[in-house]
């Protein structure tokens, strides 16, 4: 299940401006706000949140729940987005796909934010922060490798790996010195 | 006879066939009167001409017939409006309409009024962006229509479109804008931008968008100036934690007048009360949610400037001289400044410590080359642009002029100095 969200994004953005009142369907609409919040966009999120017609907003319950997740991760209020995620369920197929991806996603971003921020975290902590069961705390832990101490709820995390850099080819960086030192010579 | 009207479509229809277009914008310019005097029969005139051969002729009416009052069109005039602009736009011969982008401009602030009057601004985005591309001569070139799409963008909060706009850096200015037109839209399009760019938090551009509607030369100023000069302490405030100093280039009026107008804001700086005592001012300025963005920020500058005294500290501490509530919101402010890259540092929970670390930036890796590279690019574009525009300033015949005509003027003066010296 991997979807080109980008492209899609584009996609959903053009179809709102060229909707011809101003106004595009509900499902457009929530699509595009899970992707916002999918792609960490909170400000464009917040807009579209914004610019939304009322009527559509009041009486679409899937899109208020969108919003409801959004405004957690504006507040950045972890525990509050995970349990404004299972609170509604998510009957659309092309939302719910986005919504489990932003899961995903945010749990993610909160693992390596704990390793690069913590030298030593309560696991009551990382439970909220991350939405998991202890028990699935506990696997994530040992499969990043992270010090579990005796006491059974203090963690010490191991700061994330760098992803390895990107290599140019040498030809490219001989190009670019070229034209370096071809703008100073001249 | 023919009448008036019968001739200019007649003109529009020769001059076009012809290819006589630098004439026909002559013509046009003259014919206003009678276009504006016959506004009844525009709607016939539209039918006999062809939007993509005689593009400028149908621009020249439609632009009579949307600046007639508004009372004086029907309302079906009114319902189609949208239509027939964006028809126009979509299928206009851009080489022509090149021939005028003053008319051309004025039909997009038309549609952008209209628009804005029937509250319907998201519809307009696309077109103007359609417009815009239509019209430049290369994507850098800043048109006056790009300050109505910001208008448009900023009304329906959707600003992605803008931005793709802002994000290229002005190096040509089209016609119909620069010279001795009303610096109006020059502006209204970098306050609008800079009003966007704050929008989406990227406080770092916004800044410069307000700088440079304040540092534009200027004899009076514009209200434009001033309210970008108010977001422009605000946003300096939020990035800086404190007023950045302006350029020497800016002018006289700015310091004069500006700064008088705009008390409350400098207050900002020196005391913590200036939010509360002010408070009217803000709101009246619709800047109170910036002012509040202020005041938070000062708790972030505040842990930075933590970081440059102390190596650890507990978090008690840290919340007690930045005046927080306690540890634990102590710890959500150093955790949210981590995230954001703003500090660099190690929570230990259990202990109840933090520990300030140097940045880890070592300037050695791929990436700094990277960046490096990327800047060095940018300059030695920023100097060949310069060459550019230097090489044509020196052959431009008014600057010939002027510099050769003042070296006359030096040279008796000179003499006639050294003449007194002698005399003495």
């Amino acid at each position: 299940m991997i979807t080109n969200f980008d492209k899609l994004c584009t996609e959903l953005e053009k179809q709102e401006l060229e909707a011809p009142t101003g106004v595009a369907s509900p499902s457009t609409y929530a699509q595009l706000l899970a992707i916002y919040l999918y792609q960490n966009d909170l400000c464009n999120a917040k807009f579209l949140w914004k610019r939304i017609p009322q009527n559509i907003t009041s009486s679409n319950t899937e899109l208020a729940a969108i919003w409801a997740i959004g405004q957690k991760l504006w507040k950045k209020d972890l525990a509050g987005m995970y349990h404004a995620i299972s609170a509604y369920s998510w009957s659309e197929p092309e939302v719910a796909n986005i919504v489990r991806a932003l899961e995903e996603k945010v749990r993610e971003r909160a693992f390596n934010l704990i390793g690069r921020s913590y030298s030593s975290i309560s696991l009551d902590t990382v439970v909220s922060m991350t939405g998991l069961s202890r028990e699935a705390v506990l696997h994530a832990c040992r499969d990043r490798k992270w010090v579990i101490k005796d006491d059974g709820v203090t963690v010490n995390p191991v700061p994330p790996t760098q992803p390895a850099p990107l290599h140019t080819s040498s030809e490219d960086q001989l190009f670019k010195l070229t034209d370096f030192v071809s703008f100073l010579e001249n | 006879m023919a009448s008036p009207l019968e001739q200019f479509v007649n003109n529009v229809r020769t001059m076009s066939a012809s290819g006589n277009f630098r004439e026909l914008c002559e013509i046009i310019g003259k014919s206003d009167e009678v276009l504006q005097r016959n506004s009844a029969h525009l709607n016939t005139v539209l039918e006999t001409l062809d939007i993509q051969q005689h593009s400028l002729g149908v621009l020249a009416v439609l632009v009579a017939k949307f600046s007639l009052p508004q009372g004086s069109l029907s309302d079906n005039d009114k319902s189609n409006m949208f239509q027939q602009i964006h028809d126009f736009i979509n299928n206009c011969n851009g080489e022509q309409v090149r021939f005028a982008p003053d008319l051309y401009a004025d039909l997009c602030h038309l549609l952008t009024d209209h628009l804005v009057e029937i509250k319907q601004p998201i519809r307009g985005i696309e077109i103007l962006k359609k417009s815009i591309r239509k019209i430049q001569l290369f994507d850098s070139q800043l048109t006056s229509i790009h300050a109505d799409l910001c208008q448009l963008s900023l009304l329906s909060k959707c600003m992605k479109p803008a931005l793709e706009f802002l994000d290229t850096d002005v190096t040509g200015i089209s016609s119909e804008l620069g010279g001795n037109n009303d610096s109006k839209h020059f502006l209204l399009y970098y306050y609008y931008g800079g009003m966007i760019y704050t929008a989406m938090k990227n406080y770092d551009r916004a800044l410069y968008f307000f700088e440079v509607v304040v540092t534009v030369p200027a004899m009076v100023v514009s209200h434009i100036m001033l309210e970008a000069y108010k977001k422009y302490i605000l946003v300096s405030f939020i990035l800086h934690g404190k007023i950045l100093p302006m350029p020497k280039y800016v002018s006289q009026v700015v310091c004069r007048f500006l700064k008088p107008l705009s008390v409350a804001y400098h207050e900002l700086a020196t005391s913590q009360h200036a939010a509360i005592k002010h408070r009217e001012t803000f709101v009246r300025d619709k800047n109170m949610g910036l002012v509040n963005q202020v005041l938070s920020s000062m708790y972030k500058k505040n842990i930075q400037r933590l970081t440059k005294t102390f190596l650890t500290l507990s978090l008690s501490d840290v919340a007690s001289r930045v005046q927080l509530s306690g540890p634990a919101q102590a710890e959500t402010y150093i955790l949210n400044m981590i995230e954001e890259g703003e500090i660099y540092a190690m929570i230990n929970q259990k202990d109840g410590m933090v520990v300030f670390l140097d940045s880890p930036e070592k300037y050695a890796s791929p990436e700094t080359l990277c960046v490096l590279e990327q800047q060095m690019a940018a300059c030695t574009k920023l100097h060949q642009y310069i060459q550019e525009m230097d090489e044509q300033i020196q052959v431009n015949p008014q600057y010939v002029k002027k510099s050769v005509g003042s070296h006359d003027e030096d040279m008796p003066a000179t003499s006639q100095n050294s003449k007194t010296t002698y005399t003495m």
